[in-house]
């Protein structure tokens, strides 16, 4: 599984790095610190992820199912 | 709790048709016993998805949750010009508020720092001590108007500190925010007052930027200064835009967070099983602020104005009209939340549009989040039980501006 952050998308309301703090943290703006990028999520990390995902206002998160 | 449902003049008596919508004739501005406007909300958005008001110069009201997040997300369409649809040309000019894309962003660079939970946090210890010394004072008394007595003031305090002015203005700027927010709902009577207001605030920062002049690097922890420093594009700020900026900074910190701590208190004294919860799960705090800001939204609505003419979830919106968001119906719609209409203190995956939705999200929301985590978690550990004590019902501010409890009277055992 993998977790994109779509830029664009992403105001910076901090719900994800909050409820997924071992997977995500912010930059020195608030935002979540990989926006437009894409990584990679262990199999103990899925829940985590989907929280994140979940709780997003802005639907900025997406989860990629790998190949 | 006690929202209870009230006479209103929803949309289901309504007799005429705009644009295929039911017209309403609603003034949002008068205080009304507390819980009335969400009872309003409600009956609104579970009547039909958008309405037209007549009320002034009229506007849309769009009362649902996907409409109003794509208001939020749709700045080319929906300009954040003016963002009170009663008052579609306003004499003030708020930064970043009031800018649109692409200027927004470059402003919010600017600030977002500023207010970032990195910030935020390396600020928590003064603000846990702050808070810790307020209650300290009041817990003896058994008794207090939490509103007056810390709902406005800490976050005041916490304000000031955090942008480096001394805390000994408190008073001045608090007096500041309440005429404002007396006029910004459209109350003829309160106008002069409110525009008194901005002209005392600008004043204030206008001797501020006077004083810094001749600084060659801004002061540490000066908002002000780091202003007067900052680029746009490579130029420097001009004095207008600084003062646009610090103006609603000060409108928009203090007041909000007032409005936001009175429901979660009066929620609080309502509810011994969630003092309960939280005292013995404190991690859950940050949660339970969160449900509140979903739950207790205290931004009624949002305003906008079209940008051109165009079809939005099948009305037919004309450039230069007003639509107004209905946040508070849309925090609370079933359509898109499960058990929507109840406070869940445990509630997963929380989301909302407290803080708006899209560019224009609250700068500070990490500031008002901590303010409200830390009121709750240093309140509980020394007074632990309380209740609202007896008094008329209780009221809120109307809906025009952000809703906010006149007055919450709470009582408790001293020394038990």
């Amino acid at each position: 599984m993998r977790l994109h952050v779509d830029g664009d998308v992403c105001t910076g309301h901090g719900r994800c790095y909050t409820v997924a703090p071992d997977l995500l943290t912010y930059d020195d703006e608030g935002f979540v610190s990989i926006r437009d990028e894409t990584i990679a999520i262990a199999s103990e990390q899925l829940a985590q992820a989907e929280d994140a995902a979940a709780s997003c206002p802005e639907e900025a998160i997406s989860l990629i199912e790998d190949e | 709790m006690s929202d209870t449902a009230q006479t209103t003049t929803s949309g289901n008596g309504a007799e005429s048709t705009h644009g295929g919508c039911p017209v309403v004739h609603l003034d949002f501005a008068p205080t009304k016993e507390a819980g009335c406007h969400w009872a309003q909300a409600e009956e609104l958005r579970e009547a039909a998805p958008a309405y037209y008001n007549d009320f002034g110069s009229g506007y849309w009201i769009f009362t649902r949750h996907d409409a109003v997040r794509d208001i939020y997300k749709t700045p080319e369409l929906f300009s954040s010009e003016s963002i009170t649809p009663w008052e579609p040309e306003p004499a003030y000019r708020f930064i970043p508020t009031q800018i649109d894309p692409p200027d927004h962003v470059k402003y919010r660079k600017i600030l977002n720092p500023w207010f970032s939970p990195k910030a935020v946090e390396e600020a928590e210890p003064r603000m846990r001590e702050l808070c810790r010394g307020l209650v300290a004072e009041i817990a003896p008394r058994g008794e207090c108007e939490f509103i007056g007595d810390l709902a406005l003031l800490y976050p005041t305090a916490v304000f000031l500190s955090f942008v480096g002015v001394p805390v000994s203005e408190a008073d001045r700027f608090v007096a500041f925010v309440d005429d404002f927010f007396g006029g910004f709902s459209g109350d003829p009577e309160k106008l002069p007052a409110m525009a008194a207001a901005l002209q005392g605030i600008r004043d204030y920062w206008e001797a501020a930027l006077a004083e810094r002049r001749e600084d060659q690097a801004p002061r540490e922890g000066d908002l002000a200064g780091y202003l007067m420093h900052a680029t746009f594009e490579d130029r420097p700020l001009t004095d207008t835009e600084i003062l646009d900026m610090l103006q609603v900074l000060v409108l928009a910190g203090l007041d909000t967070t007032r409005g936001q701590l009175g429901y979660m208190f009066r929620h609080l004294a309502d509810h011994p099983e969630h003092r309960r919860r939280l005292i013995e799960e404190p991690e859950l705090i940050p949660n339970a602020v969160e449900e509140a800001l979903r739950f207790y939204t205290i931004i009624f609505g949002d305003g906008r104005k079209v940008t051109r003419d165009t079809e939005f979830y099948g009305v037919p919106l004309k450039k230069g009209e007003m639509v107004y968001g209905l946040v508070s119906g849309a925090n609370r719609d079933p359509r898109h939340y499960e058990r929507a209409g109840e406070y869940v203190i445990d509630r997963e995956r929380i989301h909302h549009m407290g803080f708006a939705n899209g560019p224009h999200r609250c700068l500070g929301a990490h500031l008002a989040r901590k303010e409200m985590q830390v009121v709750v978690g240093e309140w509980l550990a020394q007074i632990p039980d309380f209740e609202l004590a007896p008094s008329e019902p209780l009221v809120e501010r109307g809906g025009g501006a952000m809703l906010s409890l006149a007055d919450l009277p709470l009582r408790w055992e001293v020394g038990a």
